[in-house]
């Protein structure tokens, strides 16, 4: 969807257009910088994370949204796994409806122990054109949008995935091969925003 | 490939009070579907039990869908939900009772497939809805909760091309 948008303004004025229409970072465009402070107090700055690891995974989660629930575990465990080859998970909350201390308690349920940051007016996700929970993105180095979209493909069964995408995003990213699937898609909970 | 399943028999897209699934469906289906409504304008509803503002629109749906029947508006919806939540789907619309029928995405496939093949800009949020015209064309897509006022107005120039 974040390729269309050039598209999306001209569909617009051919009245064939969608309803919600923002200007989502291309992958290979510069990931757009962002300040928040996580969920136990502390600074957190893309582009100082994305420069001191080889890559950073932005997560827009939530605590009530089955799609994003259903990666708990998978979240827990890539960002563990990941986090030894210099790859840095962390997760923005921006839904109006879930406060800071219900992502701590989510948080803390679940094993989170990445940066989790609640996203106050949805600015990030505005930023990001981020529709829905779980979406994610893959930041170099550089600041640049790598890949886009989601974890896998088969959201009720982790034994049962066939096309783990972020892995093998990440995976080319650190061993410096193009990454073959840049974008994909899934359902997932529209964003409750302001 | 026919891939459309009328489990219940609830094949037509106008009925009153339709209480449970009209079978499951995917692309391909849905696209034979909204073929099958040529002459009408129809407004497909991408929904899931568990989605909160999926729910609150449904009644507006109802009404938007009641409105405009006589002059040639069918609503259908297409639950998204995951396939264990089955018994809550045939629940949620027993208790609501919609006058236009709801399918079941299919199992199976890769969620993308369906997601583009609906519309290549949907990027799976829930609610979307799409509206088609008479002759079956794709005129427009709505992401999140339907705005109920503006979309009525639209869907009333459709109609109003005969």
């Amino acid at each position: 969807m974040r390729l269309f948008r050039p598209i999306l303004v001209l569909a617009a004025l051919c009245a064939l257009s969608v309803a919600a229409v923002a200007a989502t970072p291309a992958v290979g465009a510069a990931a757009p910088d962002f300040q928040l402070t996580t969920i136990d107090g502390k600074s957190f700055s893309l582009s100082s994370e994305a420069k001191s690891h080889k890559a950073v995974v932005v997560m827009f989660i939530s605590t009530q949204c089955p799609y994003s629930n259903a990666y708990n575990d998978r979240m827990r465990d890539m960002a563990s796994a990941y986090a030894s080859k210099g790859v840095l998970f962390v997760g923005i909350n921006s839904n109006k409806n879930e406060d800071s201390a219900t992502a701590s308690s989510h948080a803390k349920a679940h094993g989170h122990t990445f940066p989790i940051m609640k996203d106050p007016g949805n600015k990030v996700a505005d930023l990001y054109d981020a529709q829905h929970t779980p979406t994610v993105y893959v930041v170099d180095p550089q600041g640049k949008v790598r890949y886009e979209g989601r974890i896998d493909e088969n959201y009720e069964d982790p034994a049962g995935v066939t096309s783990p995408d972020l892995k093998n995003a990440l995976d080319s990213l650190l061993t410096g091969k193009p990454v073959a699937k840049t974008v994909t898609k899934a359902f997932g909970c529209s964003i409750k925003r302001v | 490939m026919i891939a459309l399943f009328f489990v219940f028999g609830s094949g037509s897209l106008a009925g009153e009070g339709l209480t449970r699934l009209a079978g499951e469906i995917d692309a391909e289906g849905l696209r034979e579907a909204v073929a099958r409504e040529k002459g009408h304008v129809v407004l497909v509803n991408f929904w899931a039990t568990w989605c909160v503002p999926c729910r609150e629109e449904f009644s507006s749906l109802a009404r938007l869908q009641e409105r405009n029947r006589s002059a040639g508006l069918r609503v259908v919806g297409v639950s998204t939900d995951f396939e264990n939540q089955r018994t809550a789907v045939e629940k949620f619309l027993a208790e609501r009772r919609p006058p236009f029928p709801n399918y079941h995405r299919k199992k199976g496939g890769d969620d993308q497939d369906f997601i583009d093949a609906v519309d290549s800009r949907w990027g799976g949020e829930l609610p979307f809805s799409v509206l088609y015209d008479r002759s079956g064309r794709k005129v427009r897509a709505f992401s999140g909760k339907l705005p109920i006022a503006a979309a009525e107005r639209e869907i009333r120039k459709l109609l109003a091309n005969p």
